[in-house]
Formats: structure tokens, C-alpha cells, sequence
């Protein structure tokens, strides 16, 4: 059955973005904290990662799997005399870019699901 | 579930500068108080923020073996500190709380840096009422899934 690994594989990228956003929020709130460096998640790496978990597990069938994105501090950022480097600018286009992205991901689950409701309702009558 | 946990984190930021901006407000009120209940002027006061890892709750949960993690990054005020600025004496010898010499302790208190950091305050409110309005839309997408 082919829907099924790409829906699994939307719902891990869908639950990455989340984890994401979650990491964006957490810096916008600190943005004056002494003392606290931006994290984020490595998407890319985190999505190969979870990609790959998808494609295992739908070869032996076993349940849903979990996905725990390693949180880590970003480099090269400019730290401010009280020791945080939050960058608004970088959250800002970060975090819309992010609710872009799961935009893109809810759509392409709800063009899934259109799919198997149109084969379910026979093709061009539904 | 994650979307939920930015909902905790922004409004934890949201309590945090909110509480800041009432220190403020009360540091602009009492810039001119001299008598006060502990004695001596007003003292400024300042709010110091910390960045916690984890809720009680949270973490209850997280020892339970039920959830991925505790929630990272929510922030607090840990204390509210007094400034040790010294006061400003002013030479006032009618006024019943000079000392002997008829000078009156007035509070150290800058209205320009006060106004400063208000306005921090709220611009940091306001990114963190709009991530709070980022996470909410995504939360309503997801709940679009289910729509037809």
C-alpha cells in the first residue's frame, strides 16, 4: 500500500516543524534573559533521520515511531554583553518560514486523504 | 503534543514581561516616594529572568514515561532585586522627612531609563503575542485536516 509511508513520512515532517517552532518560541521568550544561547534543530539531518526511520519500519511493519529531535545551541551568532545572542530577525524569518512549511505539510496530508476519499468514492462520480 | 508546548513557552514569556512592565510602572510611581513601610525612600527595583527547563508537571510526566521530554526554554522571573543606587539627597528643610542636616533621601530613579525599558517590555510582549498567534494558526491547520 504506497499512502501509507507518505503519509508517515508528512506526519514526521509535520512533527519536526512543530519541534522546530516549539525551539523558535523557546528563544523569542528568552530574547532577555542573561545569559541563554539560541538552539534549534538540525531540520534537515533531524527529516533524513526520521525519513529513513519511515521507510524501515514500513519494511517490517512495525508501529509508529518516535521522533526526538536533538536540540542543539546555533553557532556563529553574536552574543551581547549580558551573554545572549538572540538574533530577532533570524527568529522572525525562522519562525515564519517554519509556519510556511507546516502549511505545506498539512496541505499535502489533506491531498492525501482527498486521494483515498476519491478512490473510495470511485474516482470521477465522488 | 509540541504545538501546545510554544503555546506554554510564549506565554510563559508573556507573564514574564508582563510582570517586568508592572515594575516599571512601579518604579515611575514611586519615583518622588520618600517614606515608605521598610523606611527610607523607594528603592528601584529590577526583575532578573531565568530560563527554566521543565514545569513540575512536565516533568512528572516526562518520569512517567509518556512524553518525549519536558518542555524547554520557558522563561521566569527568578527575583525581583532592589537597586543599591544611593538615594539623591535634596535640600528640603520643610519637609517632614529630612534628616537633621534638611536634606530628603528621594529615590534614584531615571524616568528616561524606565521609558527605555518599558518599551523593551512591550516590543518583547508583542513578538511573543505574535509567536503565540503563529502557533494557534498551526494549530488550526492541523485541526483542518479533519475538515473535508
Amino acid at each position: 500500500m504506497p499512502t501509507i509511508p507518505i503519509i508517515s513520512t508528512l506526519e514526521s515532517y509535520l512533527r519536526l516543524t512543530a519541534s522546530r517552532e516549539q525551539a523558535i518560541s523557546a528563544n523569542m521568550a528568552n530574547v532577555d534573559t542573561p545569559g541563554y544561547h539560541t538552539r534549534d534543530i538540525n531540520f534537515q539531518g533531524e527529516l533524513s533521520k526520521a525519513m529513513n526511520g519511515v521507510l524501515n519500519e514500513s519494511a517490517d511493519g512495525t508501529g509508529a515511531m518516535q521522533i526526538s529531535p536533538v536540540v542543539q545551541e546555533v553557532k556563529g551568532l553574536m552574543e551581547r554583553p549580558d551573554g545572549n545572542n538572540v538574533n530577532l530577525d533570524r527568529e522572525g524569518l525562522l519562525m515564519s518560514q517554519t509556519q510556511l512549511q507546516y502549511q505545506i505539510g498539512v496541505q499535502l496530508v489533506k491531498h492525501q486523504f482527498h486521494q483515498i476519499l476519491s478512490a473510495i468514492n470511485g474516482g470521477g462520480q465522488g | 503534543m509540541n504545538l501546545f508546548d510554544s503555546l506554554t513557552i510564549s506565554g510563559s514569556a508573556l507573564a514574564a514581561q508582563r510582570q517586568r512592565s508592572e515594575i516599571v510602572a512601579a518604579n515611575m510611581a514611586n519615583a518622588e516616594t520618600t517614606h515608605t513601610q521598610a523606611g527610607g525612600p523607594y528603592r528601584r527595583k529590577e526583575v532578573v529572568f531565568q530560563s527554566s527547563s521543565a514545569s513540575g508537571f512536565r516533568l512528572a510526566l516526562a518520569g512517567t514515561g509518556h512524553m518525549n521530554g519536558p518542555t524547554a526554554g520557558t522563561v521566569q522571573i527568578s527575583e525581583v532585586v532592589e537597586d543599591p543606587t544611593p538615594p539623591v539627597m535634596r535640600y528640603e528643610p520643610n519637609h517632614p522627612d529630612a534628616n537633621k542636616d534638611g536634606y530628603v533621601a528621594y529615590p534614584s530613579i531615571n524616568p528616561v531609563m524606565e521609558m527605555v525599558d518599558l518599551m523593551s517590555s512591550v516590543r518583547s510582549y508583542q513578538l511573543n503575542a505574535s509567536a503565540v498567534s503563529a502557533a494557534k494558526q498551526m494549530i488550526q491547520q492541523s485541526i483542518d485536516i479533519l475538515k473535508s
